[in-house]
């Protein structure tokens, strides 16, 4: 099995990677404009449009709390990983690289505690799932009985157990997300208008 | 695997923090607004206005109205030559956005006219066409950065007749060539 320090940091590479393709977009899309690419209309549609995709990511927990005897929603869990994902990345294309303001700085940084500690979180669990049934696989393979198995996998399933941390940090974080996402937009219409 | 459900200190603690921010922000958007919500520094030439709202108008942006009440007429005609002065009239009397071609928020050092149009011909021009504005002969889009087109005037005519094709477009900024030294 692959360490889980190896595992994290391969899909930290891939968020870093994927957020800093967002942020070069945006800098290649202000080259030669006298206003970075958020400060245009363009720029503000990106973050409307990013708003509206990472608000579906509210319908999974929301059918989860509301219905919980109800079979697990794993279409909406689909749309809330995929949400959760493409909402933010939108959200980066429409920041870019600039920061000077502290109520979006602050909602910024709640949505990237958010998204990062879902994504880790996420893929961290779907690795150590996939490799902990390898590993029982090959134990079963060797002939060993199912309690030994179940014994020689409590360590590794253990290890895996210290990142449900994440979803300590990922659901609560959402409500400081929120609140500083609905006074970031209400601070702009109120200063840049309506219209 | 068998999960842990949350730390019953998650929640409260995450909205005690928040709530806490929330007190930092309206305290601090008294104190110091642009701190917290203005999307760059202003200016060198707007660096002293008193505050947001001295631009801002609540949920209608950077207004004109309040623009004039500091760029008046009576600003230009002290500060700027007869033909931007007009120019700026003419604009405001034709409701045009100051933000169509002026920005903010960029720092102190940066250019506020988005792609300054400086008038090719010099102030020459004028004097040469009595003219007082570079609206009298050309139309210019929503946006001043965009390239300007001759209007259908007499003046403009006028000088494409009188130069027997000096004055067509394109060369008539060099006009001081034929105009120099204050010769008509």
């Amino acid at each position: 099995m692959t360490s889980v320090r190896l595992r994290v940091l391969v899909v930290t590479v891939v968020v870093v990677a994927a957020v800093a393709g967002a942020l070069i977009f945006e800098a290649l899309l202000s080259l030669g404009e006298t206003a970075p690419f958020g400060h245009t209309q363009y720029g503000h549609a990106a973050g409307w449009v990013g708003l509206v995709v990472t608000l579906l990511v509210f319908v999974y927990p929301l059918r989860k709390r509301i219905s919980p005897a109800r079979r697990w929603p794993r279409g909406w869990f689909r749309v809330h990983m995929v949400a959760g994902v493409v909402g933010p990345l939108f959200i980066f294309l429409h920041s870019g690289a600039h920061y000077h303001a502290l109520v979006p700085i602050l909602a910024m940084l709640s949505m990237v505690i958010v998204v990062v500690s879902g994504v880790v979180g996420q893929a961290v669990h779907a690795f150590s799932l996939s490799a902990l049934n390898d590993q029982r696989r090959r134990l079963q393979h060797e002939g060993l009985s199912d309690s030994d198995i179940d014994a020689q996998l409590h360590g590794m399933a253990s290890q895996e157990e210290a990142f449900r941390m994440w979803q300590a940090i990922h659901a609560p974080m959402t409500l400081m997300f929120l609140v500083f996402t609905l006074l970031h937009v209400a601070g702009a219409l109120f200063f840049a208008g309506i219209s | 695997m068998r999960y842990h459900p949350l730390p019953r200190t998650a929640v409260p603690v995450v909205a005690l923090t928040t709530l806490v921010l929330l007190v930092w922000i309206g305290w601090g958007s008294v104190r110091s607004p642009a701190s917290f919500w203005a999307p760059g520094e202003l200016s060198r030439y707007h660096v002293d206005q008193a505050g947001c709202l001295h631009c801002h108008e609540p949920f209608r942006g950077p207004s004109p109205a309040r623009c004039v009440s500091c760029h008046s007429d009576r600003y230009f005609a002290d500060r700027a030559t007869p033909a931007v002065t007009t120019w700026h009239r003419d604009l405001v009397a034709q409701r045009t956005a100051c933000t169509a071609c002026h920005t903010e928020h960029r720092g102190a050092l940066a250019q506020i006219t988005e792609r300054t149009r400086t008038n090719p011909h010099g102030e020459f021009v004028f004097r040469a066409t009595g003219t007082s504005s570079c609206t009298a002969c050309h139309e210019f889009g929503a946006r001043v950065a965009t390239k300007p087109t001759l209007r259908d005037e007499p003046i403009v005519r006028q000088l494409y007749e009188r130069g027997r094709g000096a004055h067509q477009p394109g060369r008539i900024a060099e006009c001081l060539a034929c105009h120099g030294r204050g010769a008509s």
